[in-house]
């Protein structure tokens, strides 16, 4: 536990360090700051509203959607703007583990490198949620004492959230170990960011397509590749509090980071250094 | 106990290149033994294998072939490297931590508990020579020397019972390096090895009591420094000898100085040694200095890198 908590803390302090956590928090804080004292939301008779924004009234709505429909708004800022910030920012201190001359004395302690590895993984995963929960309890709490409106949704799609960027930078794990290379690892992660939203239109692209082999490449790539888009439509329907038809698209791609952390995992621990 | 700190048998690495035949042997079958509790240097030429065969001690490179072990334990094991204390040449410490941080950090992946830590680093801090505004001063602040010292200092956090050095004094000045000694004669006086790995010739040599030298990924030579840098011959030193006994002398001696009144004479033997003492008492000169000739590390090193590996 000693070993894992000092693993964690280094990545803070080297997020502290890289300015990364607080280029994080400064975004966030200015989005709370902007729901706290820019926009102003009148409660009149319960369900209706007035929303205020510099100034401007715009016509009253019901509040329950006035507010899911907002938290909806910042939860997709979060995960797509968000997540490629986080994968950018994330990508050197991955990489900062492997530089010579360091990775040497880490590995030369009596730690194993999968453990060494998943130390950090977590570590980065804790400051990218650490600045996630911040952002979505904060604006939560803001719109639970303006409107009395305190469903859970919002909270719990945080959760998911982290969750695929945990996914995402297991890729950026495996790039890491393999070439050594944070531009590589931006490159494939943004490449799959970018793809998997266009293969959740598998069904009409497989319209498009006039060979059963190449409907055969759309399924296997949507299948395998983690659901990005497909689990940003659950969000929003959590949000929401619209029912989920299907878990799939979590399971799968809780499958695809499983599989490319070990591969990651695998690699480092065969890898001579 | 383990009679060994280090124990390597038919240790090999092999580099192949991929999409080619090529490879490079880099370490070839080196079965080497270090007793615990000794000085020990690691000597080779650039390339010779020397940090490929320390990185493979501590199972930063996997081997191709053979096996290393510290105090008996395989070192690709974890556990096994728990009595290891190491400082790598041109290594890359952290700069965004400070002295304290970076103790602190290193120590609890050594597995050390808070509050020991939190005794040990500033003892550590003081013993390698960084005063109390160093501590909390980040890494990259620090000079060359400064983070050499505080590398030892990280190397020793967890108290080892087995300290691998890669020049430990590189960037280090004289005094800094007199001072680095000093605490490494102070480990060695409470039993801990050293294994030390310096293109510093005399400081290995003024260290370690065992060397062993690596040409060409192969074990050249192994001795005591002791042992390596005994001469063949005597030499017998006299003063004022006159010169027909001197003329005798010359005619024994495989070669000879004269300087100043006095005569110094090399013979191969010793029973050649003992006439030569013998001839000039009885012609009543007086002994300056005799013994066996000495060879320094730096001689038995260029004589075993030119004349290439030994069989």
């Amino acid at each position: 536990m000693t070993t894992t908590i000092a693993l964690i803390r280094d990545t803070f302090r080297e997020a502290f360090a890289r300015r990364i956590f607080w280029g994080f928090f400064a975004c966030c804080s200015l989005l709370l700051l902007f729901l706290t004292f820019i926009m102003r939301i009148d409660v009149v008779q319960g369900a209706i509203a007035t929303v205020t924004i510099f100034g401007r009234s715009n016509p009253s709505t019901d509040v329950q959607g006035l507010v899911t429909g907002t938290q909806s708004v910042i939860a997709m800022i979060l995960y797509f703007a968000g997540m490629a910030l986080a994968v950018f920012a994330s990508a050197g201190l991955v990489a900062a583990v492997f530089e010579p001359g360091r990775i040497e004395l880490l590995l030369s302690k009596p730690v194993s490198r999968t453990h060494l590895l998943l130390g950090r993984y977590l570590g980065n995963v804790l400051v990218v949620a650490a600045n996630i929960l911040y952002l979505v309890g904060g604006s939560w709490i803001i719109f639970g004492v303006k409107t009395n409106v305190w469903g859970i949704g919002f909270l719990i799609s945080s959760l998911y959230t982290i969750f695929i960027f945990a996914v995402l930078l297991a890729v950026l794990v495996l790039v890491g170990v393999l070439w050594d290379s944070s531009a590589v690892a931006i490159m494939i992660t943004f490449a799959i960011m970018i793809i998997t939203p266009i293969l959740a239109q598998k069904s009409q692209i497989e319209r498009l397509l006039s060979s059963e082999w190449s409907r055969d490449v759309v399924r296997v790539l949507y299948y395998s590749l983690p659901k990005t888009a497909d689990v940003s439509v659950m969000i929003r329907h959590m949000i929401l509090n619209q029912p989920i038809g299907s878990w799939m698209p979590v399971w799968s791609t809780a499958l695809f980071g499983a599989v490319v952390l070990g591969l990651g995992l695998w690699r480092f621990q065969r890898r001579s250094f | 106990m383990a009679a060994y700190a280090i124990e390597t048998e038919g240790l090999t690495k092999v580099f192949r290149t991929a999409f080619s035949a090529r490879e490079l042997r880099a370490v070839d079958d080196i079965s080497l033994r270090v007793p615990a509790g000794s000085t020990y240097g690691l000597l080779g030429p650039n390339g010779a294998g020397k940090t490929t065969f320390v990185k493979m001690l501590l199972s930063c490179t996997h081997q191709t072939a053979g096996r290393a072990m510290v105090f008996g334990k395989d070192t690709r094991h974890a556990e096994a490297r728990r009595p290891i204390g190491y400082l790598p040449e041109n290594h890359r410490f952290p700069t965004y931590m400070t002295g304290f941080d970076m103790l602190d950090f290193y120590g609890a992946l050594s597995g050390m508990a808070t509050n020991a830590r939190r005794k040990r680093i500033p003892e550590l801090l003081n013993m390698v020579g960084l005063d109390e505004r160093a501590h909390g001063l980040r890494l990259g602040k620090y000079s060359k020397g400064m983070l050499q010292r505080v590398g030892l200092a990280q190397a020793l956090i967890h108290s080892p019972k087995l300290l691998v050095l890669d020049e430990p004094s590189d960037g280090v000045d004289p005094v800094g390096r007199k001072h680095i000694r000093d605490i490494l004669h102070a480990l060695e006086q409470q039993g801990v090895t050293i294994f030390l790995n310096s293109h510093l010739l005399s400081e290995v040599e003024l260290f370690c009591r065992e060397v062993a030298i690596i040409q060409k990924g192969k074990l050249a030579l192994t001795g005591s420094v002791e042992d390596l840098t005994q001469g063949s011959g005597y030499h017998v030193e006299g003063m004022h000898v006159p010169e027909g006994v001197a003329k005798e002398l010359r005619t024994r001696a495989r070669s000879f100085t004269s300087d100043n009144g006095s005569l110094r004479l090399l013979f191969a033997t010793r029973g050649d040694a003992n006439q030569a003492v013998d001839l000039m008492r009885s012609s009543g000169c007086e002994i300056e200095s005799l013994g066996r000739t000495r060879s320094t590390l730096e001689e038995v090193f260029m004589k075993t890198v030119e004349g290439g590996v030994r069989p």
